[in-house]
């Protein structure tokens, strides 16, 4: 049963590079692809080997991050994509849920079968994509996921539940999964083919409008406060108690 | 307030996270902890709707739309855990509600709430003002179980006929690891040894160590290569990362190898070598031989838990 | 891709390598395969593969994962009585055909990926490549800043991001500082120098990376570049002219070397014995043998003995060629790492202390002092410490 894929694709400060914390936004120096959308996107590919159809990579981003999803994009045309389109938001928001009811509006007449996103992303403190998106789309949804099969017509998934227990889940089609690794690691690709592929692929845009939705504000942004680093000698029964103490302040005990 | 917390259930049993929730809840208001499963739920200090509906789905975010519109919370508390993301994010869009992740705090402000998040690797935190009723994803060991743990309330239980929903995901069954051995990147305590423990009876001093802390032990290369510990329990570059609340290391001095593979939240190294690199990452280094500490350190650790 | 794709891909790339003919001309003598570190676990030897090349079983060779199985030591091209450049282009071209298929064994990958977006393969920010400066006491002339200098010293990545190799960088810049030496660095206008890419088979990579240091070499005036990085000497030296880079280009053994005369009115005593680890880009790649030597029997005090696999015939450490980002690979092969093998026999001797040259050498042998329980015994200093030591 061929299938009609996509997989979407952000961008996420890369936190390699510096970020400057301002009280009232987060100025990145650098942004880089979300690594489990690079997994989505993977597993994107693997169910396309295993069913066969296509993958549409839909990369997200607003005005100021849209070139940076470029390379991303061509990455995942080099390693087998069919089409990439770019979402450009109509404006920024740290609400998921704005973009997905944006996204959805754009997605819902598209016919896929299967819509992939990563599970978390390192910037998501108000929502997650794929569960809202489902919900905007009204389609099922299972996060957690670390392997796609297909059998007679109906997905079959592997979702992680922690300390190496895994879920065995049928899904039918279309729904949306939410990636945490792929099950294979991600592609290598070479510098080389790379460039290439960024000169060769096509890269469709489409502009996503954001509505406003009410109820959450950020009130600011600050550095945690560096946890001090205490360098204890003495005698192991005194640094014993006091390691106690420690393990209760980490709530460890 | 009314406040409900949406309990982690795995394997049928009610998980750690779900009495921590439970505590902060009760600073906030009255509390009812949803169970989904027939998990015994007698140490839930709070009352309980339990639903008899196997194990937690992604689509039971209907159950709980169900039980929110029954009791009116002015917040919903879920763990950020995996199974519970799935069904806190479809529940907060089906009923636009506002949704805080990877909460660290909350308390109640005004008419609505304010919450921490710990974003951006950790680099981060931001304080969020969230309208009532709001939904909260709170990150494992923000708050202590104690409080949350007791004598459990009244007990009401519902079938899933009587709430009435189901959608397009079937459970099929649990799959256990296939390797014999624990996942330690997955693992939230590890007490991780380098070849300063001296040889390798003194493994099972790190072993009983992690025993009483609740953990698994871990090994510096050295440590593995030299077969005291399996491959699957090695640490750094060529190994696994570690991600959970504690890392402690004994007797590793930290290389670079090493430390790229150490990104607990918490680290604590006991080194003779006061200079050992460990320390540069660790919020907490103690100066000592790990053979004289060890041992009462564990001593001490029982009498803690009592 | 088919063995037919993967074979025209091979040949075509094999071709570009100057002196890549002579692999028809292979004796299948076994010298290779019997001069390897790997040779005894390795499915495939130099010769074995170009038995498999010659029966179009190249997918054969591929699936062994053999190419992985080379620390790119040098020792097989140089004993090969044809001369076939095995190291340079025989192996390289195979992995190449690795990284087309995507998938090279995971921690290498990472490091390729990383040098591509960050210039190292630590995955550091460039912004922080020059963070070691802030380290020393003295000052260390930025090429930005000064925009002229005799020598341009090049850390490269190891050298300016991994923790102990920077103390070998603070080392030799306190030697030049105090041998009052006119040189700067690029700071973070550095990037890598690659030759890990070109022996990775990375070829798109390693071009990218030449182009780029070379443009930025052109904005400074300098006579020459050194550096303790024999990897970085390595390609700049033979690689780099290729490009049109033509300075002259010098180890720090040789630099040090040149300096004799001024240090050994500096050094002071030191009473341990010490034994010198030919590393292969400094001694069998590039035949610098004498000058390390020379540098140490002249620090008064120092007990200097060799040990017996030496110059030509030294046991590589097993960090090059990429063998740094392989050990998880190769482990699955071998037991024993050839730096294990090293340090036992530097023990052998009656060393305290074993002196290297290669920046890769220093994390490779004291991680192997951990393994085999010599830690105490032995130690490993880079010639520039142990310099440093005696002119302090």
């Amino acid at each position: 049963m061929p299938m009609k894929i996509c997989a979407v694709l952000r961008v996420v400060p890369d936190l390699v590079e510096e970020i400057e914390i301002e009280e009232t936004e987060i100025v990145p120096f650098a942004y880089i692809a979300n690594e489990r959308d690079e997994h989505a996107v993977e597993e994107a590919l693997i169910l396309k080997e295993k069913a066969g159809g296509s993958v549409d990579v839909l990369g997200v981003v607003d005005e100021d991050t849209a070139s940076d999803v470029d390379e991303p994009l061509a990455m995942a045309y080099a390693k087998g994509a069919d089409n990439l389109i770019k979402a450009i938001l109509s404006r920024k928001t740290f609400r998921r849920y704005e973009v997905a009811k944006g996204l959805a509006e754009f997605l819902k007449d598209k016919g896929y079968d299967v819509i992939f996103t990563g599970i978390q992303a390192i910037d998501a403190f108000a929502g997650t994509l794929g569960g809202m998106l489902a919900r905007c789309m009204n389609l099922p949804y299972i996060g957690g996921v670390v392997e796609v099969d297909v059998q007679n017509g109906t997905l079959v998934v592997k979702k992680e539940l922690g300390g190496g227990l895994l879920g065995e889940y049928r899904v039918s089609t279309p729904a949306i999964l939410g990636v945490v690794s792929a099950e294979r690691p991600l592609k290598f690709v070479p510098f080389a083919k790379l460039k290439k592929a960024m000169k060769e692929a096509n890269i469709d845009e489409v502009d996503i409008e954001v509505p406003e939705i009410e109820g959450i504000d950020v009130l600011r942004y600050y550095e945690p406060p560096k946890p001090e680093i205490t360098l204890l000698e003495g005698d192991p029964e005194e640094l014993a108690e006091k390691l106690v103490e420690v393990l209760k302040e980490v709530s460890v005990l | 307030m009314n406040v409900l917390v949406f309990a982690e259930v795995v394997e049928n049993e009610i998980q750690e996270i779900t009495y921590e929730l439970v505590g902060k809840a009760k600073q906030l208001g009255d509390v009812t902890t949803l169970v989904v499963g027939n998990a015994d739920v007698s140490n839930i200090n709070s009352d309980v709707i339990q639903v008899d509906a196997g194990e937690p789905l992604p689509w039971h975010y209907k159950i709980v739309e169900k039980v929110f519109e029954k009791l009116k919370p002015s917040a919903i508390l879920f763990g950020n855990t995996l199974t519970s993301i799935d069904i806190a994010a479809q529940f907060a869009a089906q009923l636009d509600l506002p949704m805080a992740t990877m909460v660290t705090d909350i308390s109640a402000k005004d008419d609505g709430f304010v919450a921490t998040s710990l974003v951006y690797g950790g680099k981060v935190l931001v304080d969020l003002a969230l309208k009532s009723p709001a939904v909260f994803v709170v990150n494992r060991g923000s708050f202590p179980a104690e409080e949350g743990k007791g004598s459990v309330g009244n007990v009401e239980k519902l079938s899933l006929e009587e709430l009435g929903v189901s959608d397009g995901i079937e459970f099929v069954g649990y799959i256990k690891p296939e390797v014999e051995d624990v996942d330690i990147s997955k693992m939230d305590i590890v007490v991780s040894v380098g070849r300063g423990i001296g040889d390798e009876a003194n493994i099972e001093l790190a072993e009983e160590l992690a025993e009483v802390l609740g953990g698994v032990v871990a090994g510096s290369r050295p440590v593995i290569d030299s077969g005291w510990l399996p491959k699957t329990r090695q640490v750094g570059r060529s190994g696994k990362t570690v991600t959970g609340k504690l890392y402690l290391a004994l007797g590793i001095s930290g290389a670079t190898e090493h430390v790229e593979g150490v990104k607990a939240k918490n680290v604590i190294a006991i080194n003779i070598d006061r200079n050992a690199p460990i320390f540069r990452i660790s919020r907490c280094g103690v100066v000592a031989d790990v053979l004289e500490l060890v041992p009462v350190l564990i001593e001490k650790i029982r009498e803690a838990k009592g | 891709m088919d063995v037919g794709e993967m074979l025209e891909t091979y040949f075509e790339r094999l071709s570009e390598v100057s002196e890549s003919e002579r692999y028809k001309q292979c004796l299948q003598c076994g010298t290779c395969g019997g001069s390897c570190p790997y040779g005894i676990a390795s499915p495939f030897t130099p010769r074995r593969m170009i038995l498999a090349l010659r029966a179009k079983l190249i997918d054969e060779i591929l699936e062994s994962g053999a190419q992985w199985l080379c620390t790119a030591c040098y020792t097989c091209s140089y004993r090969c009585p044809s001369q076939i450049p095995l190291t340079d282009a025989i192996i390289p071209a195979l992995r190449e055909l690795s990284l087309l298929e995507g998938n090279p064994p995971e921690e290498l990958a990472a490091a390729l990926m990383n040098t591509a977006r960050y210039g190292n393969p630590f995955r550091e920010s460039p912004r922080k490549r020059d963070s070691w400066t802030k380290e020393v006491e003295f000052e260390v002339p930025l090429m930005s800043k000064k925009k002229e200098a005799d020598v341009l010293f090049i850390p490269e990545c190891f050298g300016a991001y991994h923790r102990r190799c920077r103390e070998i960088t603070k080392a030799f810049a306190e030697v030049m500082y105090l041998l009052g030496v006119d040189f700067a660095i690029l700071g973070n206008e550095e990037r890598c120098i690659g030759d890990l890419t070109r022996l990775c088979g990375e070829f798109g990579l390693f071009e990218d990376l030449m182009e780029k240091n070379i443009k930025t070499f052109e904005k400074y005036s300098f006579n020459r570049i050194v550096t303790h990085d024999a990897h970085a000497f390595n390609a700049l030296k033979r690689e780099y002219p290729k490009m049109g880079f033509e300075k002259e280009v010098l180890h720090h053994t040789q630099f040090l070397f040149e300096n004799l005369d001024k240090l050994k009115d500096m050094f002071n005593e030191l009473d341990y014995t010490v034994t010198y680890h030919d590393s292969c880009y400094v001694g069998r790649r590039n035949g610098i043998f004498e000058e390390p030597r020379e540098v140490i029997k002249a620090i008064p005090g120092l007990r200097f003995v060799e040990m017996k696999r030496i110059r030509e015939n030294a046991l590589c450490c097993g960090g090059g060629g990429g063998g740094v980002w392989l050990d998880s690979f190769i482990r699955n092969f071998l037991k024993e790492r050839p730096a294990e093998d090293r340090v036992r026999e530097a023990a052998s001797v009656g060393a305290d202390v074993l002196v290297t040259a290669c920046i890769l050498d220093v994390p490779m042998f004291e991680d192997a002092l951990k393994v085999t329980g010599l830690e105490g015994q032995l130690v490993v200093k880079d010639i520039s410490e142990l310099v440093l030591e005696a002119i302090r």
